[in-house]
């Protein structure tokens, strides 16, 4: 046979396509649910380590069925939300057909045209709401993203956890690496009344009692930067959501629809609305 | 201004070899003289220039999660982008051979100085990494994809005209025997990317 | 095993190193060595698909026409990559995450091409299954050093274990992607004082 041919050379590389592309269709179709498996319970151990209920680390080793039971146990209502932060959606909390809104680069499209549909994921650890919700944006070499926990009433940060692409090892990947960068964002609250910048990494160190700043790493000022403007964005566009869950724990009444899902009046929220910006005097009421 | 920024970041803060190291094989092996290292740098701007913004619209339109639904709804699930690197090499195969066929016709000098390198581009990790880093970023459009193309283009010929330009002067050096060519070009590669380093903080 | 098989393993260790000698393969051998985990981990990738793609061309080397002869080899290798991609992303997910855009680029690792163009084309499949393991050893070898003096220096760590004393101040421009090229030609040096005959005139 001429190897040379026309015919001969047409052939062999269509032949060698085809066979090419049906071994890879059929390695990816098969791998696949172990894939999203592994992503999903990424996305789960990243919001569970930003709530406070265990730790990347412990996480990793527990396996993917673990991970997933313990967002099952610890889910109290996961939902969407739009602009006005209305509720306009359910997802899926049973541990058979977990749903959660990841993609958060479309989403990050959709908040800059105007028609987002955001993730809320209310968690519950000893009786006390935990809301948990994303952020995304752009780093230095790539995107980074992130969780926020609040507390019941959404006035104070219990936690965070952020991940990214392609920081450098050392700088700007110290977001993710370095624990104690985490910890500075328990106890900070966001500031609602500057809506376009609720929140800042200060480079150099943020003052002691400014609460909605943090100090930013060192080496890593773009990144830190990036991350300010992730959040800025987010909070911005979760600010309806979380002012009403501030506003519905601060008055009586229990106000429109997203605000009052999962937030359990029998409970006793005491006074841990200290960090409340409302300034007038509120009897909290039972019932 | 997006624009300017981009382009001036992509040649200095995101040079592709000095702060990926794509493309080194070539870039240590054709940067002896200045004159060949200059002919080498513009194909790959070339290559890059043209190859970037097909791979963009070939990801944006076929390859992305969701990128088919512009033939209809029920296509709107497929994930194409496992075929992500072997579709991109095509492309960038396909050019090399067009563009060696180019300079074999109108540039036969450089042809022949080139020799096997000019084929070689088309396995230059700078020119796939290019794509690659592409898939990553969100650019917003074709304009923006070809800026970055252009820039981390420029920023190649820029690195591997200068260090040809060192090497020929370093010739007259006396170099230890061991560390003579590669082990200097090597450390003199990392001092250039050290020196680039400083670029980090410039925004526009 | 008989000398020729021999000298197909061991040469590409050290006489015939692809990275200090053949200078091949030098782009993700400094991107990835921040960390020993993944530097074994691309190094592992890079061994089997050396191996896997000159053995398949190997195989395939007396059908192949000539003139579509690169493209035919991209194919094979660029199907190995995705491979080796797609069961880390099931299987190693974290690691894939790290390495993310560098397995991509093992089709563009001018050792897997090199060594089809040099060796495979030319020989029977199991010496050219032989020739790729041992070239992507040689890599192999060569990240893992580099990486070795990263962390051990940046970080004060080994595969993530806490080596040097926690008074250790991270050396950070260790970690800097032109302190790798940097070690690289230290190697470099200290090879070719022990085998004076690779030196340059």
């Amino acid at each position: 046979m001429n190897t040379n041919s026309n015919v001969y050379t047409i052939v062999y590389t269509t032949l060698i396509v085809v066979v090419a592309a049906a071994i890879l269709s059929i390695a990816a179709m098969a791998l696949k649910p172990k894939q999203q498996a592994n992503i999903k319970a990424e996305t789960i151990s990243q919001m569970l380590t930003a709530a406070g209920f265990s730790s990347k680390e412990d996480l990793a080793k527990l396996g993917n069925d673990k991970v997933l039971a313990m967002y099952s146990q610890n889910i109290k209502t996961a939902f969407l939300i739009d602009a006005e932060g209305n509720k306009t959606g359910e997802l899926e909390t049973e541990v058979s057909g977990i749903e959660l809104q990841d993609n958060l680069k479309l989403e990050n499209k959709n908040i800059q045209n105007g028609n987002p549909s955001l993730p809320v994921y209310v968690f519950e650890k000893d009786g006390q709401d935990i809301n948990v919700i994303p952020c995304y944006g752009a780093g230095l070499w790539g995107p980074i993203w992130g969780y926020l926990a609040f507390n019941a009433d959404c006035t104070e940060i219990l936690g965070a956890y952020f991940d990214h692409d392609s920081e450098t090892p050392g700088l700007g990947a110290k977001i993710k690496d370095e624990p104690s960068f985490r910890e500075q964002f328990k106890g900070k609250k966001l500031n609602f009344d500057n809506p376009d910048n609720p929140f800042d990494i200060v480079k150099g160190g943020a003052p002691a009692d400014n609460l909605s700043a943090i100090d930013a790493i060192t080496g890593a000022t773009m990144t830190c930067n990036g991350l300010d403007a992730a959040i800025d964005t987010w909070a911005k566009a979760y600010m309806p959501f979380l002012q009403k869950k501030a506003a519905a724990a601060a008055g009586d009444d229990c106000c429109e629809d997203g605000c009052c899902e999962g937030h359990d009046h029998d409970h006793d929220h005491g006074h841990d609305h200290a960090h409340h910006h409302h300034d007038h005097e509120h009897n909290h009421q039972e019932g | 201004m997006e624009y300017i920024s981009l382009f001036v970041k992509s040649i200095f803060v995101d040079n592709m070899i000095f702060a990926y190291f794509l493309g080194m094989c070539s870039y240590l092996a054709v940067s002896k003289n200045v004159k060949t290292a200059n002919g080498l740098g513009v194909a790959v701007i070339f290559v890059l220039l043209c190859t970037l913004p097909l791979n963009y619209l070939l990801d944006k339109y076929v390859l992305q999660p969701g990128a088919l639904s512009w033939l209809g709804p029920k296509f709107a699930d497929v994930d194409l982008s496992f075929l992500s690197f072997i579709l991109f090499i095509a492309v960038i195969a396909a050019f090399v051979q067009i563009v060696e066929m180019v300079v074999e016709k109108f540039l036969p000098a450089l042809y022949s100085s080139l020799g096997i390198f000019l084929p070689l581009i088309a396995v230059n990790c700078a020119i796939l990494g290019g794509s690659l880093f592409m898939q990553q970023r969100e650019f917003l459009n074709v304009g923006e994809a070809a800026t970055y193309a252009l820039g981390s283009g420029i920023g190649w010929w820029l690195a591997i005209v200068a260090l040809a330009a060192i090497r020929e002067k370093m010739a007259y050096s006396k170099v230890p025997a061991p560390l003579k060519g590669l082990g200097i070009t090597f450390m003199v590669v990392g001092l250039m990317g050290m020196a680039f380093m400083t670029f980090m903080g410039i925004s526009l | 095993m008989n000398e020729d098989l021999k000298k197909t393993l061991l040469n590409p260790i050290f006489k015939g190193n692809p990275i200090t000698v053949l200078v091949l393969g030098i782009c993700s051998s400094l991107a990835v060595t921040v960390q020993l985990k993944g530097a074994f981990v691309m190094a592992l990738s890079v061994i089997i698909v050396t191996g896997l793609s000159s053995f398949v061309v190997s195989l395939l080397r007396n059908s192949i026409p000539n003139r579509v002869r690169i493209i035919v080899q991209l194919v094979v290798v660029a199907l190995m990559v995705i491979l080796v991609d797609q069961v880390l992303k099931a299987y190693a997910y974290a690691i894939d995450k790290q390495l993310s855009v560098y397995i991509g680029l093992i089709i563009t690792n001018c050792i897997v091409m090199g060594r089809i163009e040099a060796f495979a084309l030319g020989n029977k499949p199991i010496p050219s299954l032989l020739d790729g393991l041992a070239n992507g050893a040689g890599y192999g070898m060569i990240l893992i050093i580099v990486a070795f003096f990263r962390e051990l220096l940046g970080s004060g760590t080994l595969f993530g274990l806490r080596v040097l004393p926690a008074s250790y101040v991270p050396n950070n421009l260790v970690i800097l992607p032109p302190m790798a090229l940097i070690i690289l030609g230290c190697i470099v040096w200290v090879q070719r004082s022990i085998q004076k005959d690779l030196q340059e005139k």
